[in-house]
């Protein structure tokens, strides 16, 4: 029987040791604001002398753009780095011998980092709605439908995450490396353009990588370019991703916790 | 302030350890050199699939935009070679760790220089590669006056990157928490250096033009060696060949900004 309350604390911690770094949060904001300005003024050149796609006029491609740089201020935060940091500096060994689960940790921890930051989602978004216009969802089913999809993606990202971070177990340096995935997935993720920009063959493999249910899935959802059936498979599919990274990562985790070399001194 | 003999000594000094360093870590030196690959990679990847869908960007096409890339790159990797430290200033203020280069017999901004750090010439030899390509890619004359001033070009920009960074690292000592400075700094010079000035708005043009004049550093000189004909202020197509004229006064004025703010930081240290 796993007791939550623990959890719900390590949370409303996470929550709070975030929120005393205001500064931080307001250069988010302020960096936001340059990102959208980017965002019109780059898709407003490009549609004025090409023809539009049919299917993503101007104002679905910047709602596109802006609502992912929305999303990145949540997918962006990497509770599971801690792990990293644990098993450098050798912690991790008397975490180990607490009555906890320390994915679990990890978990809740990221989730109260994270509701911070979803919090800066607002005034954002009402920051953005100076600059540019975003369009609502397609429906209150696609509404519905999105946020799952954002619930799945999210719950993808974080195992993601947390399987680059056990690579620490093996090679304890790792910053670099997941660096060059972080990168790899905002092209393959959707998260910068829209996947369906890519060339014939390589889009409709991007399509089916478990990058795609991150950022893209969910996207295409807010925007109605998936729907009826579609929206049903493509959760599917995130679900399935999500089972498949979830067995990947108890196997990570439990092999690795088995090879613990805490690094001496 | 001792004889240029021991000041070059102490450049050699610290490029040795930065050499010894990345000899010492192979495996990490090979991760942070795919690390530059993706970045860069993943930069021009998006830049080639935007434009593969709209071939046209205000006038420029996708071998244009490369041939910009690579001019910011080139300039923009130099600075980070011999410069990037410069950057970390606002961090050392921030520590508590500047006052240390205060008390030593060095001047402040050559000893911040010579910082050993884990710069290497990774991303600079990656910029030259991709610029040759870019070059060809996008039929470039490749006659005297273009092998005369891309060297120039490089200094320019590395010189405009230089004095913008010690402007932000001077501004730190008045205001210690420069974060949102440096985040619209970082984001003008590397993302909005991607695309033609003539896309942004004129407050932004006249920006990136003549405030921080990151649009010298690879702009204006693409639309002189592209001959194109641009409405983003270019007063004259020869607007380019000044970067190294432009980088020079800014850095100039920059580092006086820094002596000031240098002699304002030892009045109130405490």
């Amino acid at each position: 029987m796993i007791h939550l309350a623990p959890y719900l604390q390590f949370a409303s911690k996470a929550f709070q040791r975030e929120a005393t770094y205001r500064v931080e949060v307001l250069s988010e904001i302020g960096s936001l604001v340059l990102r959208v300005y980017l965002i019109r003024a780059l898709w407003t050149a490009l549609y004025a002398h090409n023809p539009a796609p049919p299917d993503l006029p101007l104002h679905a491609i910047i709602t596109y753009s802006t609502v992912a740089l929305l999303l990145s201020l949540i997918f962006e935060v990497d509770g599971t780095r801690q792990l990293r940091e644990k098993l450098r500096l050798g912690t991790i060994a008397t975490d180990l011998l607490k009555p906890i689960s320390i994915p679990g940790f990890l978990f809740s921890d990221g989730l109260g980092m994270t509701l911070l930051h979803a919090m800066t989602v607002i005034p954002s978004l009402l920051i953005a709605l100076l600059l540019v216009h975003v369009d609502r969802p397609a429906g209150a089913g696609a509404a519905a439908a999105f946020l799952a999809a954002f619930a799945l993606g999210y719950a993808v990202n974080f195992l993601l995450n947390f399987c680059m971070n056990c690579v620490a177990f093996w090679t304890l340096e790792t910053f670099a490396l997941q660096l060059v995935v972080r990168w790899l997935s905002d092209l393959l993720s959707g998260a910068i353009i829209p996947l369906a920009f890519f060339p014939g063959v390589f889009q409709s493999v991007v399509l089916h990588l478990p990058f795609a249910a991150v950022y893209s899935t969910p996207l295409l959802i807010y925007l109605g370019l998936l729907r009826g059936q579609q929206v049903g498979h493509a959760l599917l599919e995130q679900l399935a991703w999500l089972l498949a990274f979830a067995a990947l990562a108890a196997l990570a985790w439990s092999r690795g916790r088995n090879r613990v070399v805490v690094q001496g001194g | 302030m001792g004889s240029t003999r021991s000041w070059l000594g102490v450049v050699a000094q610290a490029w040795r350890i930065r050499l010894l360093t990345m000899l010492e870590y192979k495996a990490n030196f090979f991760m942070w050199f795919a690390f530059t690959i993706a970045y860069h990679g993943v930069a021009v990847a998006a830049l080639g699939a935007t434009l593969y869908n709209f071939p046209s960007l205000a006038g420029w096409n996708f071998r244009e935009i490369a041939f910009l890339y690579a001019l910011w790159m080139l300039g923009h990797s130099t600075h980070n070679l011999f410069f990037f430290s410069v950057g970390d200033v606002p961090v050392y203020v921030q520590e508590g760790t500047f006052d240390r280069f205060l008390v030593r017999p060095r001047d402040v901004l050559f000893q911040i220089v010579t910082v050993p750090n884990q710069q290497w010439p990774d991303e600079l030899a990656l910029a030259i590669v991709w610029f040759v390509f870019a070059t060809w890619y996008a039929h470039v004359a490749v006659n005297w006056v273009f092998l005369l001033a891309v060297p120039l070009i490089v200094l320019g920009g590395v010189l405009i990157d230089l004095a913008v960074s010690l402007m932000v690292a001077t501004v730190s000592f008045w205001f210690v928490r420069v974060d949102t400075l440096r985040w619209v700094v970082m984001s003008l010079e590397q993302e909005f250096t991607r695309y033609p000035v003539s896309i942004y708005t004129r407050g932004v043009r006249i920006l990136m033009a003549y405030v921080l004049p990151y649009a010298f550093m690879n702009y204006f000189p693409a639309v002189y060696f592209l001959h194109k004909s641009d409405q983003g202020l270019t007063v004259v197509p020869w607007l380019g060949l000044l970067a190294p004229l432009v980088g020079g006064v800014w850095f100039a004025a920059a580092y006086g900004f820094w002596r000031v703010g240098l002699n304002r930081y030892q009045g109130t240290g405490s």
